[in-house]
């Protein structure tokens, strides 16, 4: 079953075409990567798929739902209610601590609640630093706390924008990890990435080029693979 | 959690948030200081031009029928009507009666100094203590009323018998000096005096000598009666209503009358003096009134543009200061709507900081202002400025008013931000 469904997506900014005809399903417990070259589309269609934009034509249908006409207000629904974002520049508010963060997503979506946060900080081996703030924290520790703050509402779907693009080999491993934890666990992923190493461990990579679908890799490595 | 952001956000931005509240306190200091002395300024500057003389003049009503067919000045003197001097302390008893700050009647005659010259001779009282029927007691007189004139010698009292002031142009037209012995020849009659003072008034005074009421009474006979008096009132500036009470109070509505009589217009403190003296008019001395309302009303208006351009600054200081630290924050203002906050949760939350931040500026700016009242208060009337309570909910709602104002750019640039642009960088 598909849980994302994009049908005939385009996207104008004037003259240009960030993004045309695209096609594309996402099932449901899928691990999807997408690349391509900077200026390739990765990004508004990161945008569109997280309800943070709006196509210029075509369909987008998340669980079941049309929401490519939504307004801002029902697209700020979806995205707290069904959507978990990671961002590569992580965006954690500096003067909350980690725990706080995680909290913050919590507090727009439905309840706070300190014990699940700091189980969702545990989760990603943070536990310890909970009452630390952004500051105190490295790159790697500030994007496990961004994937903490994108589990802690049980998302339908997980959006990672380059999540190891500012990490070193150590930490981008531990994320990796994360991930592939959450693919087991049955999450649906999409990661726009640049790094071949993250796109390995995805189930299919989309590569992308003038805004257009160029390729669509299967990776016969990973069990399920053969899902398209 | 929204406390937790606030506060984090408060002291996050200390600098900025210190800049806002003192952009407040700084607006809140001046619309304090300017309210408190425009509320209170009406009675300053009414006390500041009383000593330039009364605003009143209460004569008999022969007296006045006279004036008003045939035009002849008030207090010429040539009436046969007069007023009981017992019941002039009736004026410290009347509706306005806090409002009464001096009065001094007048009983004149015409007599010949030194047999040559003819000059108006004016009894009065000087500093006259008074026993009211309220039971409290008063000092009143022509030394209060008439603080401006410059003395040679000094002023009578009204125990000086045999002692008189003389203007100083009739004391230099009749070679009379400080000290010099005089005649007044009343009728048949010739009174010996002592030059005790000799005055200036700035102006034409009608009478030329000045002698003790108990004296001039005693002279022309007319023991307990004086021809007019002079009322020095702190009044309201006129409006439509009180000129329409002057010309006829019986034209007023109830309602109307009421409001008329219970506002310390001069038309109002004229009538209600009318009520408690005997066969009295009392009119205003228009010239006076008209002046001191003209003056109270511009210094009021001067006051309130201020206030309001005080407070405008501040507004357009916190609009900068505001919409500065939205941009600031614009990919945590992102952030918070990717996760899920709609535009009013983020723009309560701005406005709570600010709102914070502003009440606390506005409570040094009050306490600000109350010391800047008192300064312009020892500075402008030598006095202390009376603090008005009412000052504080009208500065709350002026302040709420300010940051709303202050608000409503950055509001709308929190608005129209979208998380993509400022997450994405599109």
């Amino acid at each position: 079953m598909n849980l994302l469904e994009l049908k005939n997506v385009s996207k104008i900014y004037g003259e240009v075409k960030a993004l045309q005809n695209i096609e594309l399903s996402v099932a449901q417990g899928e691990w999807l990567a997408i690349m391509g070259p900077s200026g390739s589309g990765k990004t508004t269609m990161m945008n569109i798929i997280g309800c943070m934009d709006k196509p210029t034509h075509g369909r987008v249908i998340l669980d079941g739902t049309d929401i490519s006409k939504e307004n801002a207000k029902a697209l700020t629904s979806v995205r707290r209610d069904k959507i978990g974002l990671i961002f590569q520049q992580f965006h954690l508010i500096n003067y909350l601590t980690a725990l706080e963060n995680v909290m913050a997503a919590q507090y727009y979506h439905s309840m706070q609640d300190e014990k699940e946060a700091l189980e969702a900080l545990a989760r990603v081996g943070l536990a310890r630093r909970a009452k630390h703030l952004p500051s105190q924290l490295s790159g790697g520790e500030q994007q496990r706390v961004c994937i903490a703050r994108a589990l802690i509402n049980y998302p339908m779907l997980i959006l990672a924008d380059e999540p190891t693009g500012n990490l070193d080999e150590t930490n981008e491993k531990i994320v990796l990890d994360i991930f592939k934890a959450l693919h087991k666990e049955g999450s649906t992923i999409v990661v726009v990435t640049h790094d071949p190493e993250v796109a390995e461990n995805t189930q299919r990579t989309v590569i992308l080029e003038h805004g257009k679908i160029a390729k669509i890799n299967v990776n016969k490595k990973i069990n399920g693979g053969n899902k398209i | 959690m929204f406390f937790r952001m606030v506060k984090g956000a408060l002291f996050r931005q200390k600098g900025k948030m210190l800049m806002i509240a003192f952009t407040v306190a700084l607006g809140v200091s001046l619309a304090v200081a300017m309210l408190n002395v425009m509320f209170d300024a009406g009675d300053k500057v009414n006390r500041e031009l009383k000593t330039y003389g009364a605003n009143i003049n209460v004569i008999p009503k022969g007296a006045s029928l006279l004036n008003d067919i045939y035009g002849l000045g008030e207090g010429a003197g040539i009436s046969d009507k007069y007023l009981n001097e017992s019941e002039l302390g009736n004026i410290k008893t009347i509706f306005w009666a806090f409002n009464i700050v001096d009065f001094t009647p007048y009983l004149e005659m015409s007599a010949k100094l030194n047999g040559k010259t003819q000059v108006k001779i004016s009894g009065t009282w000087f500093r006259h203590h008074l026993e009211l029927p309220t039971g409290e007691s008063l000092d009143t007189g022509m030394i209060a009323m008439k603080k401006w004139w410059k003395i040679q010698g000094e002023w009578l009292s009204d125990d000086d018998e045999n002692y008189l002031m003389i203007e100083t142009n009739a004391a230099a037209k009749n070679n009379i000096s400080l000290g010099d012995n005089v005649k007044i020849f009343y009728g048949a009659k010739a009174y010996d005096f002592v030059v005790k003072g000799i005055f200036d008034s700035g102006s034409d005074e009608d009478a030329q000598v000045y002698l003790p009421l108990k004296k001039v009474q005693e002279i022309t006979g007319k023991k307990g009666l004086v021809s007019r008096a002079e009322v020095s009132a702190l009044t309201t500036p006129d409006n439509e209503l009180s000129k329409r009470a002057a010309q006829n109070p019986n034209s007023l509505s109830i309602k109307e009358w009421e409001t008329w009589y219970c506002t310390s217009y001069v038309s109002a403190v004229c009538y209600q003096i009318d009520e408690v003296i005997t066969d009295s008019v009392s009119k205003p001395i228009r010239r006076v009134a008209q002046s001191e309302g003209a003056i109270l009303e511009k210094t009021e208006l001067l006051m309130l543009l201020i206030t309001i351009l005080s407070l405008a600054g501040a507004a357009l200081g916190i609009s900068n200061l505001v919409t500065a630290s939205v941009m600031e924050r614009s990919a945590e203002i992102g952030l918070l709507k990717a996760v899920g906050a709609y535009d009013i949760h983020i723009s309560l939350l701005v406005i709570t900081e600010i709102v914070i931040a502003g009440m606390i500026g506005a409570f040094a700016g009050y306490f600000a202002g109350i010391g800047f009242a008192q300064i312009i208060g020892h500075s402008v009337f030598g006095s202390a400025i009376n603090i008005k309570p009412a000052v504080i909910p009208l500065v709350v709602f002026l302040v709420f008013a300010v940051i709303a104002a202050g608000s409503v750019p950055a509001v709308r640039f929190l608005l129209a931000l979208r998380p993509a642009e400022v997450l994405h960088g599109r």
